[in-house]
Formats: structure tokens, sequence, C-alpha cells
């Protein structure tokens, strides 16, 4: 079993082993308070109040600092829970915690501290991811996603979806064990007309994974290209940045050369590749087969025509090839002007290049950044359950209109119940827990 | 003077009955002592024996070898499956039965047990040595040894009936109550609770202008509860159908203050699902009216019994109530309605064989423990009775799982939840409902008491027999192929049938409607697959439906015995008898409840309200380090639980038990 003995009191530095002016320790479990104020010496202070104390352990004083005790259920942990804060010393850091261990205390496996609160229903599961997002959010439009999430937005919507679910539950039973009683709990019709809704709730919320997802990951944007059409040049302007070499012999870039930067608030990572072309080279025959490769796993492709060259037989064979529409750009515009009505820039002049940043900034808002407006699922295990509850109530919804039986209608019902269920992850095998929390740095 | 038996059985209703004939057939000596002998069987409300969920509770009674089923079917005077427009699963069949020649049935069934005495008296105290029952003292002084107890003693123990403002000792009209035997199981150290339950007026059927009553037939052809039945053989009657109006709401709400209920003067809690005409009027007001069936009390009994206006109302109130009646205008009450209040034992004291934690020997069964109706009391006095036998042979217990019955639902439901109104069993309480239709209880519960060693060599022979015809049926629709050729498809046109790839007899039977009988005769006059129609033309109605429902209900009843078999893991997890769950990271809270139920194993803790997914890891991290029988049961945390589902029959959602994580 990966998950710790929740009987244990825990103990983990909350802030990076580095200097700074204050480091977070924090303690949790029945013996928390007790094994603290022991090395405080002193009884416990009240709860949620800031004190100064003295650590000390066999003489030797520890740390000058301040210790606040959360009792628990109202904890973060919904257990006995303390928070020092100690100078940020890593030395004192780890001086504390060797005490504590000494007291009793265990090192605290992983996100353990919010597995204690999931586990204790102080949060819900999708509050625990948004808690791991948001600590891993390099955009604010990530914070944002993964605060919105941590503070119940798409758990509200789940609990809204399965008190939908319950009324149709709760009424097709009264309908079973009270069929005599001469009542009418719910009309057919009614009833398939909640699950339509529900189903409808689930599948809008499912079609925000992919906004969700996009930018949770981030987005991978692909340059592509005939060799010297100036992907190296682009990459470069994007960034800001001598990134590539760029010279004027055709095939300099052999390998993919990858750099992040934000675009409408998604890390987007952009790859400059090798150009395309028929060669003998073998280092640049494998350079090409990783540029296609890279092309074949991007969310948006940018497509790069010289425009000095034009478009060529070669670039309409690589065009039909791709995986998805690409973004077609029009380089070196400063030496010749592109087609009417195509994107043109001059990278090196910076003609044309806000255009450009206008273009990706709104194709990722079109496409790929959440909206601030709508709750979002964001990773992998969300969607599953989601999809399970749509592919059950589906179920139960052909099975409304084919005229079964209440009894039967609702074992589908149930399972999508359970999916939702799943979703806040009130229910959840402990091996999806443990897989779930080992994501956490240790501490959070 | 003492006599010496293997099992006590105190009272003789519903459950004491049942415990004391399985006992007795089972080999042991069993003495049933009653107040009076007479009153064994005796049905102390409605006339009537099964309904939804509790006709599936007769029907596991009869295929376990109780006596229910047999003692309605030779009673019955309308026998009616209910939910009939629904699934096999959730049917289920009820019979009116004439009152007095049922308790006579049930008398004559147990007269044929050679080791069952009846012992007419009124038992003062248990007899304890240690934690052992060692028997029972009755009030004149005689004792009955025994090695083991079951106590069955419905509504009596320090009842007290109310009407209207008068109270008076007594269990049942003209009965008095058991004063003595609650002391007796309070100094055990049981906790006692107060419950109430009320029964409704008797009209004098020659008062009664039926002409305007709407008639309520019974079933055309009516089908016995029993495996053992051939053949009904008493005539079949009329129930009536009337209602209360607006003039009969107004009469009782100018009354209220003088309804125990609502004065104080009775504090119990009764049932929420079966509530009193009063209680119906002030929680449903919005409804103008509410059903009364008029039921008969027995073929040529002069009363009739008002099933929907159980009342404890002053009788002049309960004059103008049952006045208020369309065809009721001049009618007389024969006997008013009233409330008994009871002492109940909490059943979290209970192990899953029914047997009071702690103390050897000593059983507790039916309204004891908090249920209400003649069926779970029956349930839990043939599960007790097993038990009891089981016991004085030093024989492991019998258990029933919640997939392989109601009875086994309940139980479970009792013993880990406790009850804080009387328990009725209901379809929705049962998470693989699908699995447990009267249809497949021969199936499913007839081979245990071969197990168990009980002699019913007939019944036993008879859901053999039925078990093979409809295997043979199965096989043969499963075998019996067909392709979308011409012949074919045109022999099929009359039925209806549309035919496009190849197919069984057997996924035919899936669509709906399909009649097998009907298609079975179309075969016969094709002389297309003649296993096929002799293995169809040798079941019963029954037992055809049985085919048909399996056939058709196949992928779903997989799924949940699927379902049911990955929570099995979780409930291997056996729980010691000596757990101490004072352990560090447990809230006082959950110790407590832990502490009141003592489940015998993780899944039964999983199922106590409030657990939480963090209790149980830290319960099964326990459990692994006392290495007992730690086998990593992970699976699933948690099911929907039901009871989260169930509304009244005004329709609100019972908000007390939402979606709540366990498992």
């Amino acid at each position: 079993m990966s998950s710790g003995d929740p009987a244990d009191t825990i103990v983990a530095a909350a802030t990076p082993p580095a200097k700074s002016a204050l480091a977070l320790v924090r303690m949790d479990g029945p013996r928390a308070h007790s094994m603290i104020c022991g090395l405080a010496n002193r009884e416990p202070p009240a709860e949620r109040v800031a004190t100064r104390v003295t650590l000390t352990d066999h003489g030797e004083t520890l740390d000058d600092c301040v210790m606040t005790l959360y009792m628990g259920p109202r904890s973060f942990t919904g257990n006995d829970l303390v928070e020092l804060s100690l100078h940020g010393s890593p030395l004192v850091v780890e001086n504390v915690i060797r005490a504590a261990l000494r007291c009793g205390a265990r090192m605290a496996e992983p996100g353990e501290f919010t597995e204690r609160a999931v586990l204790n229903g102080k949060i819900d599961l999708i509050q625990a991811e948004a808690i791991a997002d948001l600590i891993d959010a390099r955009t604010s439009l990530q914070a944002r996603m993964s605060l919105a999430n941590m503070a119940g937005r798409l758990s509200n919507e789940a609990a809204g979806i399965r008190e939908r679910l319950l009324f149709v539950i709760s009424r097709l039973e009264a309908a079973l064990d009270f069929s005599e009683e001469g009542y009418d709990f719910i009309s057919r019709e009614a009833a398939g007309t909640i699950l339509d809704e529900v189903i409808r709730l689930e599948e809008t919320l499912a079609q925000t994974y992919e906004r969700g997802r996009a930018t949770r990951r981030g987005l991978k944007i692909v340059l592509l290209g005939a060799p010297n059409s100036g992907k190296s040049t682009l990459l470069n302007t994007l960034v800001g940045s001598e990134r590539a070499i760029v010279t004027e012999i055709a095939g300099t870039t052999r390998d993919l050369i990858s750099e992040t930067i934000e675009i409408a608030g998604l890390p987007v990572t952009v790859t400059d590749t090798a150009g395309l072309r028929a060669s003998d080279n073998l280092i640049e025959v494998m350079g090409i087969e990783r540029a296609r490769l890279a092309a074949s796993d991007a969310d948006l492709i940018l497509y790069l025509i010289d425009t000095t060259v034009g478009r060529t037989v070669a670039d309409n064979d690589e065009l039909s090839r791709l995986p998805h529409p690409p973004l077609v750009v029009y380089t070196k515009g400063d030496l010749s002007s592109g087609p009417v009505g195509e994107l043109a820039i001059s990278a090196l002049r910076g003609a044309g290049m806000p255009e450009l940043f206008c273009e990706l900034d709104r194709t990722v808002r079109d496409r790929f950044a959440v909206r601030s407006d709508s709750p979002a699922v964001v990773n992998e295990r969300q969607i599953a359950a989601l999809r399970d509850g749509i592919s059950a109530l589906q179920m139960a919804r052909e099975t409304l209109e084919t005229g079964a039986s209440e009894e039967v209608i609702l074992v589908d019902l149930y399972r999508g119940a359970e999916a939702v269920e799943r979703l806040i992850g009130r229910i959840e095998s402990e091996e999806v827990f443990a897989e779930i929390f080992a994501k956490f740095c240790i501490g959070k | 003077m003492t006599d010496r038996y293997d099992v006590v059985v105190i009272g003789g209703g519903h459950a004491g009955a049942e415990a004391a004939r399985i006992a007795a057939r089972g080999g042991s000596s069993v003495a049933l002592v009653t107040m009076a002998r007479q009153a064994i069987g005796r049905m102390s409300c409605n006339p009537a024996i099964g309904g939804l969920a509790k006709g599936n509770l007769v029907k596991e009674i009869d295929a376990l070898g109780g006596l229910m089923g047999e003692a309605a079917d030779r009673s019955g005077i309308q026998f009616k499956i209910l939910n009939r427009s629904k699934g096999p699963a959730v049917q289920g069949p009820r019979a009116q039965c004439d009152r007095d020649l049922y308790a006579e049935a049930v008398q004559n069934l147990l007269a044929c047990e050679a080791n069952l005495a009846v012992v007419e008296g009124t038992v003062r105290s248990l007899l304890i040595e240690g934690s052992r029952v060692r028997g029972v003292l009755l009030i004149d002084g005689r004792l009955l040894t025994s090695s083991a107890c079951v106590v069955t003693t419905g509504t009596f123990l320090r009842a007290l009936m109310h009407s209207g403002e008068e109270q008076s000792p007594g269990g049942r009209f003209g009965e008095p109550s058991a004063q003595t035997l609650s002391d007796s199981l309070r100094m055990l150290g049981l906790n006692l609770g107060r419950l109430k339950t009320g029964t409704p007026p008797r009209v004098d059927r020659s008062s009664v202008d039926f002409g305007r009553l709407v008639p309520q037939p019974g079933d055309a052809s009516p089908r016995p509860f029993s495996i053992l039945t051939d053949r009904l053989e008493l005539p079949q009657v009329l129930c009536h159908l009337t209602h209360t109006s607006e003039a009969t709401h107004q009469l009782i709400r100018a009354n209220l203050h003088r309804a125990p209920m609502y004065s104080g003067q009775i504090a119990a809690t009764g049932p929420r699902y079966c509530p009193s005409i009063e209680d119906k009027v002030v929680r449903f007001s919005d409804k103008p009216r509410h059903q009364v069936f008029v039921e008969p009390e027995g073929l040529n009994h002069p009363w009739l019994y008002m099933n929907g206006i159980s009342t404890s109302l002053p009788s002049d109130v309960q004059d103008g109530v049952v006045r208020s009646l369309p065809g009721f205008e001049e009618a007389v009450i024969a006997r008013y309605g009233y409330a008994v209040e009871y002492d109940f034992v909490n059943p979290q004291q209970l192990e899953p064989t029914l047997k009071v934690r702690g103390i050897e020997g000593l059983y507790l069964a039916g309204q004891i423990n908090g249920t209400s109706g003649y069926e779970e009391a029956a349930a839990q006095g043939l599960i007790a009775g097993i038990n009891a036998l089981l016991a004085v042979r030093g024989r492991q217990p019998f258990i029933l799982r919640r997939d392989q019955a109601y009875a086994g639902v309940m139980i479970d439901d009792l013993v880990t939840q406790g009850t804080e109104e009387p328990y009725r069993m209901f379809t929705s309480r049962a998470e693989h409902r699908l699995l447990l239709g009267c249809d497949s209880v021969y199936e499913r519960l007839t081979p245990l008491i071969e197990e168990l060693g009980i002699s019913d060599i007939e019944r036993l022979r008879r859901a053999a027999g039925r078990r093979s015809r409809m295997r043979a049926a199965c096989a043969a629709a499963e075998q019996a192929v067909l392709t979308p050729e011409r012949g074919t498809t045109e022999w099929l046109g009359p039925l209806g049938i549309v035919l496009r790839e190849k197919t069984t007899v057997a996924r035919l039977a899936q669509r709906i409607p399909f009649e097998l009988k009907d298609f079975v005769t179309h075969c016969r006059e094709a002389s297309r697959w003649p296993e096929l129609t002799w293995a169809v033309d040798g079941l019963s109605d029954e037992e055809r439906e049985g085919v048909v429902n399996e056939l058709r209900y196949a992928g779903y009843l997989e799924r949940q015995q699927r379902e049911a078999d990955s929570l099995q893991r979780v409930e291997a997890v056996a729980i010691p008898g000596d757990m101490a769950y004072e352990l560090p990271g447990l809230s006082r809270e959950l110790v407590e409840k832990l502490n009141a139920t003592r489940p015998v194993s993780l899944g039964q803790a999983s199922r106590i309200r409030g657990m939480t997914p963090a209790a149980l890891s830290l319960l099964r991290m326990h459990l692994h380090q006392r290495g007992r029988r730690a086998d990593g049961a992970a699976g699933a945390v948690g099911k929907v639980s039901r009871s989260s589902a169930r509304v009244g029959p005004e329709g609100q959602s019972d908000r007390s038990g939402s979606v709540r994580s366990s498992g």
C-alpha cells in the first residue's frame, strides 16, 4: 500500500530547501500537537493563534519561531495540524524535522497532507488536483483555472448533476416501491427530459476538456517548412533571443530546438525543425523524420513558405500530409511580397509580426485557452469519469425509451451517479488515490 | 417443574412460528412458549401476506423451508402479483387471506412437527448463566431449560395501547402485555427503545353499500406462493376501493389535539411508510384525497379491514371519519383502530445471525428488532431459528449475503445501521435488486438448506425438478438458431418477428414483446426444434416466465453479479470480535458507531453511515497489521447508497441519507 497509515503523525517541510527569510514546516496527525508542545516546552496555545515559541531538543535550541495549532476537524487536513514558521535556514529546518522524527513522527509521503484532507472529506479530489495544478502553474491563466476548481467550480457543476440524477433516481425508486399508493411520482417524459438535460450538461463539461487540458499542459507549436524558409529566424523572433543558429545555408537546423513562450495565457512550446526535403545525408534525414514526428504531435503547425521561392510542388505535397490544417506563413516579406490575403512576415524587419502574434493569440484563445466563464475538466481521470457517466446515462436514456421497467433503467442510472461520484472523487479505488497523490511534492 | 429442550422460542407470531418449525425440522427439540395457543399465527393487523418486496421475502422463506407461503396458500382468498407491468425483480406477489384460516394453517403446520411442543404461559425472565442462555422461567414458576432461546415477542414488550385519550396495557386487542421480559433484556445490558405502530378500524360488512365502491379483483389465474402448493383450494373474492375527501380531512384536523401522536401522549416513532390517516392529513396536506382499500377479513368473516386509515383517534372521530367515505355513510365500526407503543431492542446489538452479541444462544427476531410487517418478522424468525439450530449442533452460522436475498439485505441493514422507525422492506434497499427476483428464489436459496442438513425432501425434489426443467429450456433456446433465409422469415411473419441477422431463440426472447408460449406453439405446428417445444411444454407458467426473464435480463444479471462479486473482496476481510476501535486517527463519533455495530467484516463496516474513506483505510491498515486475512482487498471504495434514493409516497426526497461513499 503506497499511502501511509492515517494514524501516523507526519512531518515535512512545506517550503523548498533553500536559504530564505522564512521556512514552513508542517506536522499532522494525532500526536502533532503534543510532540511540538513538547519541543516548545509549554502547554498548547489556543488554536489558530500564531504563538512565538523557542523549540529545544535535549537542551539544544533549534529555533526561535512562530507556531500555529489547528485542531481537527477545523484544519486543512481535518486532523490536528501544526504549522511552524522557522527562520529560513535549511539547517534549522533539518534539525526541527529530525527532532520531530525522534518524537515518533515520520516523514510525510508525497502529497500526504492533501490526501488526508481528501480522505477526511475536507476537500474533494477535483480540489486536491487543482491544488497540485496551482503549484505547477506557469501562467496566470493556469493559476486562475486552478483557483476556480479549488474554489469548487467544477465540483459544483458535478454536484448539480448529481442532484438532478438523484431526483430522477429517487422518483423512479418510489414508482417501484410505492406503485400501489396511487401517486404519480414522475412521468417517463419528465424523467427523459431531466436525463437529456443531465446528459447535455455532462457533454458540455466534457467539451471543456480540450481547453482544460491544453491550458493545464500548454501547447506545442511546430514550425515546419522547406529548408531555408526562415523557421529558425521566426523561432528566434518569437522567443526574443538568438536561440537557433541562423545561416543562409539550407539545412542548418538538424535537430529539434524548442523554447517555451506564453500566448494568450498558455505556455506554448515552439519547436524549430529541420527543413523538409529529399536528402541523402543521414543526419539530415533523421532530423526530417523528427520534424515529421513533432508535427504529428503538435497542437498547431506553422507552415513557412519563402516568399522569394513561392509555394512549390514539394510544399503542396507536405501540406497534404499534415495531420491538421496549418497556419501558412509567408516569410522574408521584406524581399518579396506574398500572395494577397495570406499572412506575410519579415521576422528580420519585424513587418507582419504583430499580425502573426495577433493571429496566434486569436487561434489559441479561440481553440485552446480555457474560458474564464466556464468550468473546466482538466485531466484524464476527470474526463474518463465523465465519459463513463455519459455512456451510462445514454444507455439509461435508451432503455427508458424502449419502455423498460424502472429497475432496469435504474441499473444504468446508478452507474451514471457513481461516475459523478468518481469525478468528485468521493469514491475512488485506493490505487487511484495513491497514483494521484504520488504526483504531489512533499509537504503539500 | 423443569422441562428440557434444545431451543425455546418465546412468542407464536410470524417470527416465532418460523423459528420453532425450522429448528424442529432440523431435529432439535423445541418449545414454543405462547400466552395463548389459539393466538399462534394470528394476523394482528391487515389480513394479507406479501406485497412489494414483502412478497419476495415470502418466496425466500418458502425456498428456505419456512411455512408462511404454505399458510398463505391455504388461506388465500385473493391473489395478485403487484408491479405486474414491471420486471420480474420488482414484482411482488400478495395474497388477501382469511384471517382465521391463516392462523389455523400455521397451527396445523406446527402440529405436524413431532419435535415441537407448544407451551402456554408467560415468560417471566430469561435464565442466563455467565454469558450463555440456559432457558426461561415462566410466571407460573415452570422452568424450561434450553441451550438456545429465540425471543419473538412482537409488539408485546411493555405494550401500551392508545385509542384517543384512553390507554390500556396490551400488545394486541384483548391480549395482555409482557411486562417483565423487557427488564430481563435490560439486565443483560441491552439497550431498548420505543416504537409505535397502529391498526385501522374494522367495519361491519353488512353496514356497507358496496354499490358505491370500486371493485378490485385479484389475478385471473391466481398463483400460489409455495413450491409445495399444487392447487389453491379457496374461492377467490373481491376487494374494494374507496377514498377520503376534504370533509374527512377537516374532521381529522379539527380533532388532531385528541390524537395521542399529536397530543404528546405517544412519544415513540411510528412507521413513516405506513402512516396513520392523521399523519397523512398533516404531512400531505396538499393531497385532496387518500385511497382506502376495503379488504375482507375472511370468506365468511363479518368484518372489513380499512387499509389506509390506521388511526388512534378517539372512537367518535373514527365513526365520523369512516362515515365520510363513499359507501360507508351508514357504516358501523366493529372494532376501533388503535395505536400500540412497545419496547424494541436496538438491532445493532445483534450479530448477523440475529444472536445477541456477547450472549451465547440468545436470538431475537421480528418486531422486537424494530421491524414492521409479518413478512419481515417471519424472515428473521426463520434465520434466527436456523442459527439457533446450527448453534445447538455446534455448526457454522448461516448468514445470507445482500446479493443473495432480501432477507440478507434486511438483516444486514438492521444489525449494521440499527433503525429509528419500524423497518419495512423495500426493493430499493437492495443494491443488487435484479438478482433477487421471486422467479429465481428456488435456484438461489433452496440448495442452501440442503447444505444445512435440514430434511425437507419434497421441497428439495420440487426445486431440483424446477431447476433442471428451466435449465433445459434455456439451453434449448440457446441452441435454436434462426437464419434470415426466406423460409424462416416467412414463417416468423405471423408472429410479427422481423429477422435481419442470424440469431437464436434465446436472443429473440430479449425483444419486447416476445411471448415464449405462442412462439413454441408456432414451432410445434411447423415441427421446428422439438427439443425446445418439449422443454417449454414441460414448464409451469411460473417456470416459463422464469426462463424468459433469465434470457431477457441475462446481460443485466451478469453485470449485477459481477458488481456483487467484486464487493465480496471487502466482505471477506474479517474483523475479529475483540477488535478495539479506539485507534488514533478515528474520530470519537466513528468509534462510537463502530462500537455500536461491531461489524464482522470490513464490508459491513463500510456500510455504517458516516464511515469515511479515511476511517476505512485506517481500519484496513490496522487489520492488515494484525495479520488476519489481509488479502489486499482494495476494490472500489464505494457505491451509491440505495437509501439515498428513497422517497416517501409524497414524493419528497429522504434527505437524511444522501449519496454516500462507503465500501
